[in-house]
């Protein structure tokens, strides 16, 4: 290793990609995920790490209208791509789904929350009618060690009625 | 430190993995290989991404005698593919249990066969449908059945600078059934401890994946037909051919436990398959 | 405050209802919640330091080792890195540290006591660049035989994990045993003699990491004044303080702890590890050091201790207990933290919530070479409450007594004592309600679908048995409120509270109160947040703090209106006087006049420890539940599925039902996965096997039981605020034991060890099997 010369193995890869709505420019080195390239090089800190390895679900964003795990994603494969975060949804104010995780007492610590709100705006978009069981099945990527399961199934069924009558 | 390359044709992924010299990795849905990054962040790997490579076969491709599935088909392409499901019931129950649903919106099939891990979940599958894989590398195209693929835990007969171009599965001949059984440690997303798919044909013969069981995902299938409404017959059948697993004991499970399992199982992924529904083959 | 005198009907809501207050009792919801469910909240990780260093470890792959000698040349070499330490850099104030013992060194010195002890850090320009230098540098080191279980850290010749002059004044400093506890009552000898049946069975529980969502980290930058400040999201900022100020020889007011709510901390962010390492870092550099912690570094940094518990239990042919014999020993891990603490106050209640002549009980702290064991909520309980709630169930089941018959006729009614001796405890909860309704609610008395299983069991735990919380309340000149308070908000909801708490003694509207915490430079002193004290000591500070402004209020509206103090009467929200009543904050704009300005309260709760009690004092107040499951068993594979999760707390007085719910669910759950799935795994060298999220499993949302249930009792007899108690752990005292009892229910097999896996149940049931066949 102290032979290498770890700055010109560092070499950035130049990615350019739309997060919000907004175009980036980045360079960064090839292993960064666009979980930190999202949180570290474009400060945007509401998707959170925990395991890093595709297992909890906090890092959930959209990628080209797909929810996906960030920190399985490389910053460089995301070149041209459309990435969604939760910073995304609530620019109006609240929404829906957000107002009732409040109102359900899903929220605890809140760190998993964000990745919560992602995977549940992901399943009531593709699943507006989703039964408990099929929650539980599509939402169990996303760990909450607090463990307000129950309380998040109460939420997105609570959102999917309300988004049910007024459709 | 990782390097990272997006080659837009087929020729310059070959040429690419060659100058890797064996430390190329080739990236589609990077579920598993990021993981394997993370933890050797210093490794000097070089990531081929085939995501912008153009001549590809397509990521699901359904055809009157076969199916083909491209390097880029994921897991959740194959979940909710309806026409898969008639034919391919076992590999679409396999897909839909692959990790979570984000990770499946990422996960190939192609790499999931590519990762050769023994408890891979599609693997069981493929191999009762005689998938067989198309391998591209320098000296060109190269087609194998998926069952001589495998060579032992993460190990593949695929070179250091070839890829897996596409896999493709026949059609079920008429009558033929399958189903997928699985294991885990919970109930929300895990990985498999013991997983089975089992085939059977309108005769009565009897075909089963492995998965955990040995050093690769097996293959094994009766020499003569059984008669799938005695129960006996079929325990029978189940009791020998499973006698090609080899379990050992890991952090999932003992091996004891899971040589029980993979009986259990797979009395119960025949009996499911022989229940179910059969496939309308080719001609018809 | 006031108390229903009648006893409720058993069953019947008993609470005191929310109708008579204004703001206690309602679903508020979370304070904090905009900002949680919008990405916004800033958790430490989340926190901006421009320049900042990062910082890596070197560590090594085995759990034991004689540290031979370290060459950081190559390390030091690389572009970008500014420094690296080992224990050879630290100055001499930098001696080991701890709560109760000193044990813990600043960086591993001399040896490796458990895998993933840093040997060195590195503080360099980027975290890639630390973590390349981190791996560069070389470390030789000889593997010793460490001991890693409890039985290889208990023979005669067994390796010591701490040298004996680390203790140098410890009669056991020649053993691994770190501290011991006994308690005892009751002569054996009558007892005996009208017993009718004894039961003995060892039980294990296995080492579970906390698996935070957040996993941390530390920053720690200099300051002008010639300080450090110290941003963790630590549970107790106070301590600390106090910690890295001894160490670095600062005083207090140089050392500022800042304190970002943790995201998730269930005990295992209270105490100081890697903060003073870092303090020391960016004194030495003049940088401001981040250091960001993997998960799975946290499990290298927490995890609940392991048990194995020997008891012998006696029971009358009735099932009533005759004595309880406990012998306990804790797998700490290679320093103490709290786990001193942990082993005698989990093992004091170790007997349970029971009517029992004679018991005994005989703890001991065990150090083995594994990640230090800390605060897990719970706190020792549920180790022991699942070996003492079998008990119950196997000697039901050979008496032909059911498991809910069985408590009954053994737990103790209000007022009567489960701890006997010197230092009695009383209950001070209607118990036997928490389990009438849990019964009820988990249709006890209907039969059982075959292959499913019931099971039904208690937990109890103490809450603090001292403490001291102070809070300030500004209410200002146009009606809103400030409220200064130490609790840290990690999940409970705590901010909540102290908003409904002023909004109901003040009348402030809740969107108009601000809560500061978290930062040892503006908040005044708080000891500690754990033992679900907040609700009950900051709780009532905060009250107290309020009731103070109220007095203020009155007698400047009366100095600046020129009524009689005696014709003003002050209430929860209102003033009173000769024309009717007004609201407080009016009262109070009022009285403060065309100066403005504002009123400051103050208030402090204290409770002083008992001299000679085993737990240094008496529990303000003790945690009650009653768990009860059903499960279905698949008779192939031994695989679970919990149809049905009951779980009944004694919470005094619901002060927000939709937070009384998530802890209690949220607990529940937990408990779910040291009962049926997690546990860390060691290989022959200590190496932690199943290191990160893909092999160490907690449950998922399809995990819970089909069905749940959380039902609270509310007889408003709690200590704190508006009759409340603590509620925050009870959830998950004997999830464990109910699961435990619905599988033997169902299976007619005990299993005693934890996790209750499917393998675990195929197993017993096939040993069974073959026995009914010979
Ligand atoms: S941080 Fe990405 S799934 Fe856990
Ligand atoms: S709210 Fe704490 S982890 Fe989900």
């Amino acid at each position: 290793m102290s032979e290498r010369d770890v700055s010109r193995e560092l070499a950035p890869v130049k990615v350019t990609l739309d997060v919000n709505g907004t175009a980036h420019r980045l360079e960064v080195p090839a292993h960064r995920t666009l979980l930190d390239a999202i949180r570290d090089d474009i400060g945007l800190t509401g998707t959170k790490k925990c395991c890093a390895d595709g297992e909890c679900g906090a890092c959930t964003v959209f990628l080209d209208g797909r929810i996906v795990n960030s920190c399985l994603v490389l910053c460089a494969e995301a070149e041209g791509c459309s990435v969604g975060t939760i910073e995304s949804l609530s620019v109006g104010g609240l929404t829906d789904l957000q107002e009732e995780f409040l109102a359900a007492g899903a929220v605890q610590c809140g760190v998993c929350i964000p990745g919560q709100v992602m995977a549940a705006e992901a399943l009531l978009q593709t699943n507006p009618t989703a039964k408990p069981a099929e929650i539980r099945e599509a939402m169990s990527g996303n760990l909450c060690r607090c463990a307000g399961y129950e309380r998040i199934v109460a939420a997105i069924q609570a959102a999917a009625k309300r988004r049910g009558s007024s459709r | 430190m990782t390097q990272y390359r997006r080659p837009d044709n087929v020729e310059d992924v070959v040429r690419t993995l060659s100058d890797a010299e064996g430390n190329g990795r080739l990236l589609v849905g990077g579920t598993d290989l990021l993981v394997a990054v993370r933890r050797r962040p210093l490794d000097p790997l070089v990531l081929v991404d085939l995501k912008a490579v153009a001549d590809l076969p397509p990521a699901i491709e359904v055809t009157e005698a076969a199916v083909r599935f491209g390097p880029t088909a994921t897991m959740s392409d194959l979940a909710a593919d309806s026409r898969l499901a008639a034919m391919f019931p076992a590999l679409v129950a396999a897909s839909r249990v692959v990790g979570s649903l984000a990770i499946r919106n990422r996960a190939s099939l192609i790499g999931n066969i590519c990762n050769a891990s023994p408890a891979g979940d599609t693997a069981p599958a493929l191999l009762i449908y005689g998938a067989r894989v198309t391998i591209v590398g320098r000296a060109g195209e190269r087609t194998i059945p998926l069952s001589q693929f495998f060579v032992g835990p993460g190990l593949t007969t695929c070179g250091p600078d070839e890829f897996v171009l596409r896999v493709d599965l026949p059609r079920p001949a008429d009558g033929y059934r399958s189903a997928f059984e699985r294991l885990t440690r919970r109930r929300g997303v895990d990985l498999a401890t013991v997983s089975v798919a089992a085939g059977v044909s309108a005769e009565g013969s009897i075909t089963l994946g492995l998965g955990a069981v040995g050093p690769t995902p097996l293959l094994t299938e009766t020499a003569a037909a059984v008669d799938l409404e005695d129960v006996d017959a079929v325990e029978q059948a189940v009791k020998q051919l499973i006698g090609i697993a080899t379990p050992i004991s890991d952090l999932r499970s003992g091996r004891e436990y899971r040589q029980a399992m993979i009986a259990v199982l797979a009395r119960r992924a025949v009996s499911a398959a022989a229940r179910s529904v059969g496939t309308k083959g080719p001609s018809t | 405050m006031t108390a229903d005198p009648v006893p409720p009907e058993r069953g019947a809501p008993s609470g005191h209802g929310a109708e008579s207050y204004r703001a206690i009792g309602r679903p508020v919801t979370r304070s904090g919640g905009a900002e949680r469910v919008t990405g916004a909240q800033s958790y430490l990780t989340d926190l901006v330091f421009p320049g900042a260093a990062e910082v890596a470890f070197a560590t090594i792959p085995v759990g034991c080792a004689e540290i031979v000698a370290v060459d950081t040349s190559p390390a030091t070499a690389l572009p970008g890195v500014i420094a690296v330490v080992t224990a050879a850099d630290l100055p001499p104030s930098a001696s080991r540290f701890g709560i109760s013992h000193q044990d813990r060194p600043v960086l591993a010195s001399g040896t490796v006591n458990f895998h993933g002890e840093p040997v060195a850090a590195v503080v360099a320009e980027t975290s890639d660049l630390a973590r390349a230098a981190a791996d560069a540098i070389e470390i030789e080191y000889r593997e010793l035989p460490g001991v890693y279980n409890l039985a290889d850290a208990l023979t005669s010749d067994a390796r010591l994990v701490q040298d004996p002059s680390i203790r140098p004044r410890d009669p056991l400093n020649d053993t691994n045993v770190l501290e011991t506890a006994d308690y005892a009552w009751g002569e054996l000898e009558p007892e005996q003699a009208r017993t009718h049946l004894i039961v003995e069975n060892t039980y294990t529980f296995p080492m579970v990491t906390h698996f935070p969502i957040e996993p941390g980290g530390v920053v720690a930058a200099p300051t002008d004044d010639g300080g450090v400040a110290v941003y963790s999201p630590v549970q107790h900022p106070y301590l600390l303080q106090r910690i890295v100020a001894d160490l670095t020889e600062l005083p207090l007011s140089k050392v500022r702890v800042v304190a970002p709510d943790p995201g998730g901390g269930f005990g295992g962010k209270q105490t100081p590890r890697y903060e003073p390492l870092l303090a020391f870092l960016a004194i030495q550099t003049e940088r401001t050091c981040r250091l960001v912690l993997s998960l799975e570094e946290t499990f290298q940094l927490m995890r609940r201790s392991g048990c194995r518990i020997a008891a012998r239990t006696g029971f009358t042919q009735d099932g009533q207990l005759t004595f309880h014999e406990l012998s306990a020993d804790f797998s700490i891990g290679a320093y103490a933290d709290v786990a001193p603490r942990v082993m005698t106050k989990g093992s004091y209640v170790g007997a349970g919530p029971y009517r029992i002549p004679v018991v005994r009980v005989a703890a001991r702290a065990v150090l083995t070479n594994t990640t230090p064991s800390c605060a897990f909520r719970g706190f020792g309980a549920p180790q022991v409450s699942w070996a003492t709630e079998s008990q119950l169930d196997a000697g039901g089941r050979q008496l032909g007594i059911d498991s809910l018959e069985m408590r009954r006729r053994n737990l103790v009614g209000v007022g009567e004592a489960f701890i006997c001796g010197d230092h009695e405890a009383t209950a001070d909860g209607r118990w036997h309600e928490s389990l009438e309704r849990a019964a009820e609610l988990i249709d006890w008395s209907e039969p059982v679908t075959p292959g499913r299983g019931r099971g039904i069991a208690v937990g109890i735990k103490p809450g603090a048995t001292s403490g001291l919380s102070q809070s300030l309340v500004r209410l200002l000149y146009d009606g809103s409120a400030i409220v200064y308070a130490g609790t840290s908000d990690m999940g409970q909801g705590a901010r909540t509270l102290w908003q409904q708490i002023l909004a109901e003694e003040l009348g402030v509207e809740l969107g108009r109160i601000t809560i500061i915490s978290g930062d040892t430079d503006v908040v005044p002193f708080d000891l500690q947040t754990s033992a679900s004290r907040s609700t009950v000591f900051m709780g009532n500070a905060v009250l107290e703090a309020c009731r103070d402004i109220r007095l203020r209020v009155r007698r400047l509206y009366a100095e600046a209106t020129g009524i009689d103090e005696a014709d003003l009467t002050d209430s929860p929200g209102v003033m009173i006087g000769p024309d009717g009543a007004m609201p407080l904050v009016e009262a109070a704009q009022a009285a403060l006049g065309g100066l403005r300005g504002e009123f400051v309260g103050q208030g402090t709760c204290r409770l002083r420890g008992v001299q000679g009690h085993p737990l240094g004092g008496d529990a303000a107040f003790y945690e009650f539940n009653c768990t009860a499951v059903e499960v279905d068993i698949d008779p192939d594979t031994g695989e679970l599925l919990l149809t049905k999760h009951v779980t009944v707390g004694d919470v005094g007085t619901e002060l927000n039902p939709l937070q009384v719910v998530s802890q209690d669910e949220g607990a529940a759950i937990m408990g779910l996965g040291h009962t049926l799935m997690e546990q860390v795994l060691l290989d022959d060298h200590g190496r932690i096997q199943n290191l990160g999220a893909l092999d160490y499993r907690i449950p998922t949302f399809n995990d819970v039981a089909i069905e749940m249930v959380s039902d609270s009792i509310e007889n408003n007899d709690g200590p704190g605020p508006y009759g409340c108690k603590g509620i925050s752990e009870g959830a998950l005292l004997c999830t464990s034991g109910a699961v435990g009892a619905a599988v033997a229910d169902a299976i007619g097999v005990q299993l005693r060890d934890l996790p209750i896996t499917a393998e675990r149940i195929w197993t017993a049931m096939r040993a069974a099997d073959a026995r009914s066949a010979e």
